[in-house]
């Protein structure tokens, strides 16, 4: 998931490299360590409660990561490991979701809002012992995140609507400012992105060591790199890496959160993720005993409250809450396009009526039934259900009432009778559906191997569009490959997910037209269409007003342009939150969709530990 | 709908922290004893994971067969289990195919589950399912068709409803194939589908079918760990119980009093 509030949306897996030379650690808890009051009434933590250090942590994880990088990544099967391993100026609060001072400690906002002026914990130190201070800041925003050479996400939710960037600046060592040329409503999570160190990676920055060719920057911290030359300041560093085998990190030495009684965080000295086949083997590991939590589907609770007492586990499930997120079939309106192939389908899926009738194939009560066992809702969206910007809510933060929702229902007869419309049908009666030249309309579906849901959600979709002579081909591919293909715009129809939170505009590296995540119709940065530029406008509106509800409205008519009109993503259902640990794992209560022990925004693994 | 998300649904079944966990030295004696053989085997079940601390392979594969008491035999095979997880697929399909003991074929069951549902084939007709489910028929032993019978509704879980399990927990292609949809029944018992004490104490006696009655035990052993009884209220009800009932009833007794011993 997206570090929720803070940064980029961040292709979604559910789950899924020596020996680190690490340094001594600190003489004395620092002054401006970060202190979090577990236990202690009238806080966010106080049904959590403090811990002792020791013990391996064990989750699963069914993909590979793809490199250590945060600043080039796109996918949570990278992302999950630079949360553990990186901080921001502010984070969310995993119990509230509120965003809180994190490397900084304090900021002041100017009257006009366009200046914000960021204090530094002082004394911190960087994994192998180096300070941390604002050159680290300013290095992060002027010299990766805005670097026109790095190639980053970060940058889309970052720009202004006048299309420039907060300026960072540094005062003083421990003081940077962030000024803006307009009022930005989300600085405040957009500058959460997080913080890399300078002393490491700017010798790979061709604008700062010129040796090195331009790019350089985005080859490094490869999992080739030896994890001790990463360096970070979040809980855990990795300090082996095993192909489809497992991520073995170890925790930071120099890490700057302690509880209240100041034992120094994290409490688990290691963090073991295991590669598994796929999600069904991690169930099994899990009910083992060999994994400590695990983020389960519907269809595994009825396996696991039968054994929920006798082998000491909470089953959490919470038929009412959605998790964050999206999942979707994104069609892919480049097709072909840099090859000069595709022709048909590429002009297909570029025909809005055909992403309709897509829609009316989406039977998202049998996904529900079949997939869920009901734990999940109908979804329309590109803002996560729980969101207070979600347009199924009348009012900002308001009770969802799906008033306004874009609603496909599910219907063979309309999804025909629109291809029937564009005239897509059987012209040799073989009983599939054929192009106005005769050759037959076929395409392929793929997804994730190892995630049995999205699996069966392709396989429903392959089987309603056969009902009606479409033909759709169901391929499995590995995660990473299936990333490559939305990149390389080389997939054709793709079953996948999207990361989510409270912020729309954090999706902006997605909806935007130029967005690096733009992967349906990726054409569109260089060419928009009037709907694609509709889209740009609204983000840009909602962005400049600090009014939460003149916002709302504005993402309410981006979010139903977006599914009514725009289609580029077809949406499917979204599942409740549902979640299993081992009782033995103290504080892991804290689960929610905001955050939990084996989820990927790496904000409550410090706090957990061994009872 | 809640708008914070930070609320969920949180049933804690930690209870075991409220009652005294029977220390091993207690455990050896009551294992030992087989007056009450689910008292006994509570007990072995207890003892499985210091067993697979301390014992190797060949002890526990000995003492499986060869213990005094079903106590003892319950927590080399229990122990085995644990071990047996380390086993390659190969080693893992020659115990359950094999001539070996039950009690040790028993230990080769759920270490054989990550296997058999990673099954895959070349051959483009190829259906999971449905070579498990030939398995489950037509396994070699019972421990193998049960194994295959427990992969088989492990994969099929998401698309049966517990209407369709009572069926099959009745009426199936086996009797591995019946039990094994119990088993995945009692959690539709705890979930989606909820059932009382008495209504699943009913089942766990006079269910129509060894399937139903396992479904009523599962489940009721649940609600037994969760209640407030003790570790004596569990020994004496199984002492008044004895040899009664139904085993499965029975059973549910035992794996409560094997959680209040501390397994």
């Amino acid at each position: 998931m997206k570090k929720l509030v803070l940064v980029m949306a961040a292709l979604l897996v559910v789950f899924s490299a020596s020996a680190i030379v690490m340094a001594q650690g600190y003489d004395a808890q620092p002054a401006d360590a970060k202190i979090i009051p577990l236990g202690e009434e009238g806080t966010a933590y106080e049904n959590q409660e403090p811990g002792v250090q020791g013990g391996t942590m064990y989750v699963a994880a069914i993909s590979d990561p793809k490199k250590w990088n945060y600043v080039t990544s796109h996918e949570t099967s990278t992302t999950q490991y630079c949360f553990l391993m990186l901080r921001g100026l502010v984070d969310s609060n995993p119990v509230t979701s509120a965003l809180e001072p994190e490397l900084a400690k304090s900021w002041d906002i100017s009257e006009d809002n366009l200046v914000i002026t960021f204090h530094l914990r002082e004394g911190l130190k960087w994994s192998d012992g180096e300070p941390f201070t604002a050159d680290d800041v300013v290095f992060s925003f002027n010299d990766l995140y805005y670097n026109e050479d790095v190639e980053t996400d970060t940058r889309d939710i970052l720009v202004l609507p006048d299309d420039t960037y907060p300026v960072v600046a540094k005062v003083d060592d421990y003081t940077v400012t962030v000024t803006l040329s307009m009022i930005f409503r989300p600085i405040l999570s957009s500058i959460g992105a997080p913080i890399l160190p300078k002393h490491a990676l700017a010798q790979y920055v061709h604008k700062l060591n010129p040796d090195v060719p331009v790019g350089t920057f985005n080859s490094s911290w490869g999992l080739d790199t030896d994890p001790a030359e990463l360096v970070g300041m979040g809980p855990f560093m990795v300090e082996s890496y095993a192909p489809d085998q497992h991520v073995t990190l170890v925790r930071n030495p120099y890490y700057y959160h302690y509880d209240a009684q100041g034992t120094q965080l994290p409490y688990f000295d290691k963090y073991v993720v295991l590669t598994v086949a796929s999600q069904d083997v991690s169930l099994l590991k899990f009910r083992n005993g060999e994994l400590d939590a695990l983020g389960i589907r519907a269809t595994d609770v009825p396996i696991l409250k039968r054994e929920e007492a006798v082998k000491n586990m909470t089953v959490l499930v919470d038929p009412d809450v959605a998790n964050y997120g999206t999942s979707w079939i994104g069609i892919n309106q480049d097709i072909g396009l840099a090859e000069g192939t595709y022709e048909n389908l590429r002009a297909l899926y570029r025909t809005r009526d055909f992403r309709a009738a897509m829609s009316n194939l989406v039977d998202k009560q049998a996904m529900i039934d079949t997939l869920y066992n009901g734990l999940a809702v109908p979804q329309w969206s590109p803002v996560s259900y729980l969101s207070p910007f979600y347009a199924g809510r009348d009012y900002y933060g308001g009770p969802v009432t799906e008033t306004d929702a874009v609603v496909f229902e599910y219907s063979l007869d309309k999804a025909a009778a629109l291809l029937d419309g564009i005239g897509i049908i059987d012209r040799d009666g073989d009983g599939w559906r054929d192009y106005e030249d005769g050759t037959r309309v076929e395409m392929e579906l793929n997804t994730n191997a190892g995630n049995t849901v999205r699996e069966g959600v392709s396989l429903i979709v392959a089987d309603r569009a056969s009902k009606i002579g479409l033909k759709l081909n169901f391929v499995p591919v590995d995660f990473n490959t299936l990333v490559n293909k939305l990149f390389a715009s080389t997939g054709e129809m793709i079953v996948l997910g999207l990361t989510g939170g409270n912020e729309p505009n954090s999706g902006a590296n997605v909806y935007s037209s130029g967005g690096g995540l733009h992967f349906w119709h990726y054409s569109a940065a260089d060419e928009p269409n009037e709907l694609e530029k509709k889209i740009d406008g609204l983000l840009d509106a909602a962005v400049g007003t600090l009014d939460n509800d003149e916002a709302f409205e504005i993402y309410k008519e981006y979010q139903i342009t977006l599914a009514n009109d725009d289609l580029g993503l077809v949406y499917t259902v979204n599942p409740a939150f549902t979640y299993a640990f081992s009782n033995k794992v103290g504080n892991a209560n804290i689960s929610s969709p905001v955050a939990t022990p084996s989820g990927n925004n790496g904000l409550t693994m410090d706090l957990c530990f061994f009872k | 709908m809640k708008l914070t998300g930070l609320r969920a649904l949180v049933v804690v079944t930690c209870v075991v922290a409220l009652f005294s966990i029977v220390a091993v030295a207690s455990l050896e004696t009551i294992v030992s004893d087989e007056l009450i053989p689910e008292i006994s085997a509570a007990a072995g079940i207890a003892l499985a994971g210091s067993y697979a601390d301390t014992m190797t392979e060949a002890e526990l594969e000995a003492l499986a067969v060869n213990g005094r008491t079903i106590g003892l035999r319950t927590a080399a095979s229990e122990a085995l289990a644990i071990q047996y997880r380390a086993k390659t697929e190969e080693e893992i399909m020659v115990i359950l195919k094999g001539t070996a003991d039950p009690m040790i074929r028993a230990a080769a069951v759920e270490p054989a589950l990550i296997y058999l549902i990673s099954v895959t084939s070349e051959a483009e007709d190829f259906s999971l399912t449905d070579y498990l489910k030939d398995i489950a028929i037509n396994g070699e032993t019972h421990e193998m068709k049960l194994a295959a019978a427990k992969a088989y509704y492990f994969m099929m879980r998401g698309s049966l409803k517990a209407e369709d399990l009572e069926v099959q927990a009745v009426t199936n292609d086996s009797d591995e194939l019946a039990y094994a949809a119990g088993e995945i029944l009692s959690g539709f018992y705890l979930s989606f589908n909820p059932k009382t004490q008495a209504e699943l104490e009913e089942l766990a006696i006079n269910g129509e079918s060894v399937g139903m009655r396992v479904a009523g035990s599962t489940a009721l052993a649940t609600l037994l760990i969760n209640s407030d009884l003790t570790t004596l209220d569990f020994e004496t009800t199984l002492l008044s119980i004895a040899g009664t009932k139904s085993a499965e009833y029975r059973a549910a007794y035992k794996v409560a009093l094997a959680v209040r011993y501390g397994s």
